[in-house]
């Protein structure tokens, strides 16, 4: 399954530079680390799916199994992106971890929007909810409020790479996806501190815009999720995320429209609203 | 418990100047500056500072976010107390020998029947009478001393600041939010104008003075610049620092340097030459809002005596008199707190905090809105260590989702990486023109 859209050769060739640009990073971070000391973040998204890809066909070249990958599991996920997940495992043999925080699933009896009680957490748990400031005596079960995303992802993710002594982690994060994301750079250093591990960060698509990263799909024959066929543009918890259109994903007006669409209203038209007022 | 990594000072200590808006440079010598106060809304002032910055004389009694101060020939200083809507005359000794509250037997009202609406300028004419910029009446006037309205600019003007009187009888005036400068002769034709209405050429210009060679002085100040401009429009000299600031006024003395009003956080006056070199400079401010070491009370448990949630500041600075704090007392488990606000000037409850630069920090709260004509959102500035803020305007900062009209309760994360310059932010939840916008649960941390 590929995705349908004539790309021409010279467009192809960009695409193929782009990649190359990617492996370069990639290739300096199996330089800079042992191979066990790596691992990749992968949703089944775009962006993280190309990521992969990337570093598979490195790990080709360099005769490399693929290093560990883990997974988020929020416990709020779309069917088709378990499928398609399960599906790339077998294909490229992907050492696949699914990471959840049982504890707080525990706690929250596995249910979505069930109240979760402090004291019910383990120790590790609480100290995280201190760490961010959390006063509340408890909470609801929501992957993406404030406490919900930190436990669920945040201290996941943090505890992933403590348990295999991970050192270099691979993240499909663009810089076009978000303005807050401009500056971010292909290797960076998140030093240690209380309940985080040391590791470095590694970019390896910063520089592929939406349509770079559809076009490089439709160039190289990338497989991917169905949702994004089916007007998705961005995926995140099942309960949140809504379709832009109903047009695939490589199809909407990439340039001109908001990647993560807001919920609300669009924050382009208050911020006019704002520059009106001249005295701010 | 709340730990604090500067104290911050008493708020309203005469002589503290927070905002310097007006300045000139008195025949002794000494400097006049309007002090706008401090963002709480204390200690606007007026000051008179000698070269060596000794202040020796100050006038602060009852003035909110005053814009202007103008010495008069008898010795007197003309005041526009801005919030307060009203001018007043003081005399060397304090006393209040006219106030525009007295206009109109007492209403405070022109012969015309309006009410001066944020004015932030006036000067005195030749003949005594009285040449006033009445903002959010989007005039310039010429009144007596008795509110008998006698000339009015009011076409064209977009919150106009600083219309000052030239010696051929023209005005110079600032069209703020036209991105204009304005010379107005006084049959109300416009003899000569600087600026497209581009934000490229001025944005957002508070004051214009004409020089003695005949080119304008003009205060670019969303640009944070300075600009010469000839007769003919060509710019022929420019002034910036490499910090970020709001210029409000300047002031040519007869020496032939600049004074200039640093308005947006950085407190100070500066009197430059033509080669940019800063020759003189007063400051005598300390922050009186204390900076946290972490994000503290962001839960709401802990209430101050002023009704004001315990660690947070109201700021209503530029709230033109309106707005107050109003708290969800059905919230559970505790009340939480929320802005009540009715005009279009900006409201915000806000929190100082340290932070690392470089790092990146993830911010959450939950934020419920009611009826907001405007736009509430919660907002991170940041700034420099003279306490300028590293954004050039509101809309640059970083910020949560914009909401507008009634919103249930939402949950608001974002993230932002902290500039390299930065101090300290200041965490702010906004609201501008009418609504209510509550929040809940704000958490910060660095990721």
């Amino acid at each position: 399954m590929a995705i349908d859209k004539v790309i021409s050769e010279k467009r192809r060739r960009q695409c193929a530079k782009l990649v190359d640009l990617s492996k370069r990073v990639i290739r300096d971070a199996f330089d800079r680390f042992k191979h066990e000391e790596l691992a990749i973040a992968w949703t089944g998204g775009k962006d993280s799916t190309l990521t992969l890809w990337i570093v598979r066909e490195v790990c080709k070249e360099r005769g490399l199994p693929l290093p560990k990958t883990m997974m988020i599991g929020e416990g709020d996920e779309f069917e088709e992106i378990h499928e398609f997940v399960q599906r790339i495992k077998k294909e490229w043999n992907v050492p696949l971890e699914i990471c959840r925080n049982e504890d707080v699933l525990r706690a929250a009896n596995y249910t979505l929007n069930a109240i979760v009680k402090v004291k019910d957490l383990n120790e590790r748990n609480q100290a995280e909810l201190k760490r961010i400031g959390f006063e509340g005596e408890e909470f609801p079960f929501e992957a993406e409020s404030y406490v919900g995303n930190h436990l669920m992802k945040t201290v996941v993710f943090n505890e992933f790479l403590e348990r295999n002594k991970i050192k270099g982690i691979f993240q499909g994060i663009r810089w076009d996806e978000h303005p807050a994301r401009f500056n971010d750079e292909y290797f960076e250093l998140k030093k240690g501190e209380h309940l985080v591990p040391e590791h470095t960060r590694i970019r390896p698509i910063l520089h592929f815009t939406e349509k770079d990263v559809w076009d490089t799909y439709a160039a190289l024959k990338i497989p991917y999720c169905v949702l994004y066929e089916r007007g998705y543009r961005s995926l995140g918890a099942k309960s949140t995320t809504v379709k832009t259109s109903d047009l695939p994903a490589w199809k909407q007006d990439l340039e001109n429209t908001e990647e993560r669409v807001g919920r609300r209203q669009d924050k382009e038209k208050a911020m006019e609203k704002l520059r009106k007022l001249g005295y701010m | 418990m709340a730990e604090i990594i500067s104290p911050g000072c008493e708020r309203g200590i005469p002589g503290n100047v927070e905002m310097p808006l007006s300045v000139e440079r008195l025949p002794n010598g000494n400097t006049l500056i309007a002090d706008g106060g401090d963002e709480a809304g204390f200690g606007s002032e007026v000051v008179e500072v000698d070269p060596l910055g000794n202040i020796v004389w100050r006038y602060g009694e009852g003035l909110r976010f005053a814009h202007s101060a103008r010495r008069l020939k008898n010795g007197n200083t003309l005041i526009t107390d801005t919030t307060n809507n009203r001018i007043i005359e003081v005399t060397p000794d304090k006393r209040i020998v006219m106030d525009s509250d007295e206009w109109g037997g007492g209403t405070g009202r022109l012969s015309d029947g309006s009410h001066l609406h944020y004015p932030n300028e006036a000067f005195e004419l030749q003949d005594g009478t009285l040449l006033v910029t009445d903002r959010n009446n989007d005039r310039c006037i010429q009144v007596d001393r008795n509110g008998n309205l006698l000339w009015s600019f009011d076409r064209e003007l977009h919150h106009p600041h600083n219309a000052n009187p030239l010696p051929n009888g023209n005005i110079l005036v600032s069209d703020s939010d036209g991105n204009r400068i304005l010379e107005v002769n006084r049959k109300k034709e416009i003899v000569w104008s600087y600026g497209d209405g581009s934000p490229e050429t001025l944005w957002w210009p508070r004051s214009a003075i004409r020089l003695e060679n005949g080119n304008t002085l003009i205060t670019d100040s969303k640009n944070h610049r300075i600009l010469e401009v000839t007769p003919a429009g060509e710019v022929v000299w420019k002034f910036q620092t490499e910090h970020v600031d709001k210029f409000y006024i300047s002031f040519a003395t007869k020496e032939g340097t600049f004074l200039i009003s640093c308005t947006d956080g950085h407190h100070q006056v500066i009197e430059v030459d033509r080669t940019g070199n800063i020759v003189w400079l007063f400051r005598n401010y300390r922050r009186p809002a204390p900076i946290y070491a972490r994000l503290t009370n962001g839960f709401f448990k802990e209430i101050g005596p002023d009704g004001v949630p315990k660690h947070w500041v109201l700021a209503t600075r530029l709230s033109e008199g309106g707005g107050k704090v109003i708290w969800d007392t059905n919230n559970k488990p505790n009340p939480c707190p929320g802005l009540q606000y009715d005009r279009p000037g900006a409201l915000f409850l806000q929190q100082s905090i340290a932070v690392e630069p470089g790092a990146t920090y993830r911010i959450g709260a939950e934020i419920k809105t009611v009826d907001v004509k405007g736009v509430a959102c919660l907002l991170i500035d940041f700034f420099d260590s003279l306490g300028g803020s590293l954004y050039h305007v509101i809309t640059e900062m970083p910020s949560g989702e914009y909401f507008s009209g009634t919103n249930d309760w939402t949950h608001d994360i974002f993230e932002v990486r902290v500039p390299e310059r930065a101090t300290f932010a200041e965490l702010r939840l906004f609201i501008n023109d009418s609504g209510r916008v509550f929040m809940r649960n704000v958490m910060m941390h660095k990721v």
